[in-house]
């Protein structure tokens, strides 16, 4: 049920939208603890010259300086871009736009709920994941640059 | 609060994270500190990304962010209910959980405020 | 085509104690033969002991649904042309299963009889003993005329991840099965009918993956009619 390889397109959209919502959550709860340690507390930035300040962020960089970090900001990236678009076109769908409308049945014609617009939307979600990847990894490890 | 209230806040709070996020990565890849008093003021230096600190003493900026927290936080908390709902339909499992998820989506939403806070109140 | 299909079928007989196997068959291939077709030649030449429920033969009773090389389609609908020499039949997912190829339907229809799929008029005494035609235009008629074609073969309710992982969901026939009395412009049932479905475990549940769809076979798209449905309970 996981990998629904006989299924088409929404299926797959079913299911990397749930994964990538929890892979992004599990991220907002990390980013909004290791933020909040690194601002320190407001203490921090009362006494000049900031030495508190200076340590906090020397010592927080030094723990994000890791190859495990880049590499999990890069999927989240990826996962971030394809979670907002195609769940925009889920928001689309679910209030009925964007579908095509009831009718008499065709035979052999595909169903009119995966509307050519519907797709779209759904590979530019993976365009657009595909074009976070390649941002990050030049903005964090330099890949293109070299 | 009744299912069809709390989806239409996930869907709501999903277009307020399309917007507020958008800003929050605007941010964060095209706003660098460009002038010395900045750079003495919130002690981080070079064009390192956590120079962001700075950009949030714009009390407009800051209350995107936040709106930006509150929004992921709701979402999120939402979008775990739902899927744990649908995995376990366990009734008792499910009330219970909704106590796990509230209480961890306002410690979210308070720690996260204190942040915005203090890099606001950085001079 | 010429020679042999091989048929492996899942065998299964939950009151006998056994456990759950593939049987290899191996029959000759006919042209335009179809999977039913198959089966049927199995039952009648090879081993009388399989179990499977058809009736019509030609995809209006929605008796023989089946899963077939990993997806729910009808067996007589299918022709043995179209999936090489090797086939592979399964009972449907999601129901629960008699024996063999045979699934038990039961709570399939108690959800299908629970969204009231008949014309709701709000005078009792016309309900009961309806005294005219009702007439409706050719527009009116476009608006749910695609959702009344299915024949209830459950093929979506198995196709559907939610119903796997939550068996209180209604499933899209009966979902479907409600939008189309809704959309209908002799029912009267109104927003009477959306807060049937309207609770946790109810509409909100169906996130669009669109499986039942793809596996209809007689194109009635029942994620469209969820979907239509769900922006009639949004507008409230």
């Amino acid at each position: 049920m996981l990998f629904p390889s006989r299924y088409s397109l929404e299926r797959w959209s079913y299911t990397l939208q749930r994964i990538t919502g929890v892979v992004v959550t599990l991220y907002f709860v990390l980013h909004v603890i290791e933020t909040g340690n690194f601002v320190g507390g407001p203490s921090v930035w009362y006494v000049p010259p900031y030495d508190y300040a200076r340590a906090y962020y020397e010592e927080i960089r030094e723990f994000l300086h890791n190859p495990v970090f880049d590499v999990g900001l890069v999927i989240i990236g990826w996962m971030v871009a394809f979670h907002a678009v195609n769940g925009l076109r889920l928001t689309l769908a679910h209030f009925g736009i964007t579908l095509g409308r009831p009718s008499r049945v065709e035979p052999e014609a595909p169903p009119r709920s995966f509307s050519p617009f519907q797709r779209a939307i759904f590979w530019i979600s993976i365009a657009l994941a595909v074009f976070a990847v390649v941002y990050s990894l030049n903005a964090l490890m330099g890949v293109l640059a070299a | 609060m009744s299912e069809r209230r709390l989806m239409l806040l996930h869907y709501v709070t999903g277009i307020g994270i399309l917007i507020t996020g958008a800003v929050h990565l605007w941010v964060v890849f095209f706003t660098v500190p460009l002038d010395q008093t900045i750079w003495e003021t919130t002690m981080l230096f070079d064009n390192h990304p956590f120079a962001i600190l700075s950009v949030y003493r714009n009390a407009l900026l800051a209350s995107t962010l936040w709106l930006l927290l509150v929004f992921t936080t709701y979402h999120a908390m939402n979008g775990i209910r739902v899927i744990l709902m649908e995995l376990i339909p366990n009734r008792s499992f499910v009330s219970a959980i909704k106590w796990v998820l509230i209480a961890l989506g306002l410690f979210l939403v308070v720690y996260g405020t204190r942040t915005i806070l203090i890099a606001y109140n950085i001079r | 085509m010429e020679g042999k299909v091989v048929f492996t079928v899942f065998r299964h007989d939950p009151s006998a104690g056994e456990r759950p196997r593939f049987v290899r068959y191996e029959v000759p291939y006919r042209s335009g033969m179809t999977v039913l077709d198959g089966l049927l030649y199995i039952k009648e030449r090879i081993d009388h002991t399989l179990a499977i429920r058809y009736s019509c033969r030609m995809g209006i009773c929605g008796s023989c649904g089946m899963k077939v090389n990993g997806l729910p389609r009808l067996a007589c609908f299918t022709q043995v042309s179209e999936l090489g020499r090797s086939i592979k039949v399964e009972p449907l997912p999601n129901h629960p299963l008699v024996r063999d190829l045979v699934t038990d339907f039961t709570a399939f229809f108690s959800k299908h009889r629970a969204v009231k799929p008949w014309l709701i008029r709000k005078d009792a005494e016309e309900q009961e003993n309806p005294t005219r035609q009702y007439l409706q235009s050719d527009q009116e008629l476009e608006r749910y005329i695609q959702f009344s074609y299915c024949i209830s073969c459950g093929l979506c309710y198995s196709a559907c991840p939610v119903v796997t992982a939550l068996p209180e969901f209604p499933g899209p026939q009966a979902l479907a099965w409600l939008y189309r009395f809704y959309a209908d412009s002799r029912d009267q049932g109104g927003r009477e009918r959306l807060r049937l479905v309207d609770d946790a475990t109810g509409i909100w549940r169906c996130h669009f993956a669109g499986s039942c769809s793809q596996v209809c076979p007689k194109g009635v798209d029942p994620a469209l009619a969820i979907q239509l449905l769900r922006r009639a309970v949004l507008r409230g």
